[in-house]
């Protein structure tokens, strides 16, 4: 006669479907797709710089746009990493990235303050709004594309994972929309591009977890 | 003797690939590992109870396991999280009981519920959408169910999970 557990585990036994595990490589592999995706809808929609096209970068632009990048690129690691658990697992190396992307606004912030508090409105906000909102849709990509893989993942800390999957859809949307706005000006990227990263982190944060089912 | 860590990320391997004999063999491996994982740290009458729902969760995040990594500390991690939520809710469960209280005399939103959800019951095998009335809507315990309804108490358990995930496939089915 069976017992409990076994009734329970012929239950789950019955109910197994093949699987394709959670794998370094494929995680990577949708992230990369994410961001071209969303580079050639920003590039079909709006079109791109005339700096990228020629090939004569202005130097804040490139240290900006790298920067998103690389911050894109770590939350991304990371939020693969979590939904792989494992005890052992740390997912702390997208802090440094944070860190070094935070100098642009910190940065426009000093400067802000040195000129006075003229900051705001060198910022260009008018054209400020618009990268906001831009950059933050654009992210819906690579947020869809980690939120989808999480689902299916374990992440041990929700919270955490939707901070960091927002955070990568931020740097990830505003890095390509960065690919079309005009505007090289520290006020303007430390304020507004940093703003968009933040608003999709916070988004991340709120939205995220209640998705992820355990 | 319990099998060792590469014997079982083996057999996860082969479960990912859709083999139930590997699979049964590893959850009962599972079984008694995480038995030992729990012991001393939950009184023990609950340890079974997690150790199914520590299963449970194995059987549902499969795919999270990578076959290129250890496969006891991906177990661990998992059993470590389950065990942190059932902490959670036995704290929960002291501290909010004159809500709970509360919430069963507001009768009223449970009966249009009611009335919303007998129409996808319909949909379910009697034996799922039985184990979910008695358990998720009159709020029975497991044992209670399993003695209202004559199923096994583990049934009940396996019945209540592939119920839900049938409703959660089927919402928007009028």
């Amino acid at each position: 006669m069976p017992t409990d557990n076994q009734d329970f585990i012929e239950g789950l036994v019955g109910d197994l479907r093949p699987h394709q595990p959670l794998t370094l490589r494929r995680g990577l592999a949708i992230a990369v797709g994410s961001t071209a995706l969303t580079v050639g809808i920003m590039a079909l929609l709006a079109g791109l710089r005339s700096d990228v096209m020629t090939g004569h970068f202005n130097p804040v632009f490139l240290l900006a746009t790298g920067l998103f990048l690389m911050l894109g690129v770590a939350a991304t690691f990371a939020v693969i990493s979590m939904s792989r658990p494992q005890v052992g697992n740390t997912h702390g190396g997208w802090m440094w990235a944070a860190a070094m992307a935070a100098l642009l606004p910190v940065s426009a912030g000093v400067l802000g303050v040195a000129d006075h508090g003229s900051a705001f409105f060198q910022s260009q906000p008018a054209q400020g709004i618009g990268c906001l909102v831009n950059g933050s849709l654009l992210g819906l990509i690579t947020g869809g594309a980690l939120t989808l893989w999480l689902r299916r993942g374990a992440p041990t800390s929700p919270q955490q994972a939707g901070l960091l999957t927002g955070l990568a859809a931020g740097s990830v949307g505003i890095f390509a929309y960065s690919l079309h706005c005009p505007y090289d000006d520290l006020y303007h990227i430390g304020i507004w591009h940093s703003l968009a990263v933040a608003a999709s982190a916070l988004a991340g944060r709120i939205f995220v977890p209640a998705l992820i089912r355990w | 003797m319990i099998a060792d860590d590469a014997t079982m990320a083996r057999l996860m391997a082969m479960s990912q690939a859709g083999d139930r004999q590997a699979y049964a063999t590893l959850l009962a491996e599972c079984q008694k590992w995480l038995k030992r994982f729990y012991a001393r740290r939950i009184v023990p009458h609950q340890i079974d109870d997690l150790v199914q729902d520590t299963l449970l969760s194995l059987h549902r995040k499969i795919a999270s396991y990578d076959p290129a990594r250890p496969f006891l500390p991906w177990l661990a991690a998992i059993a470590r999280y389950r065990w942190v939520d059932h902490l959670r809710k036995v704290y929960k469960a002291d501290e909010t009981g004159f809500d709970d209280s509360f919430a069963a005399d507001s009768s009223e939103p449970a009966i249009v519920a009611r009335i919303s959800l007998e129409r996808m019951f319909s949909y379910l095998p009697p034996a799922q959408a039985r184990a979910i009335e008695l358990v998720k809507i009159e709020g029975l315990s497991i044992a209670e169910a399993s003695h209202a309804c004559g199923q096994s108490e583990s049934l009940v358990k396996v019945n209540i999970h592939r119920g839900l995930k049938r409703l959660a496939a089927m919402i928007e089915k009028e």
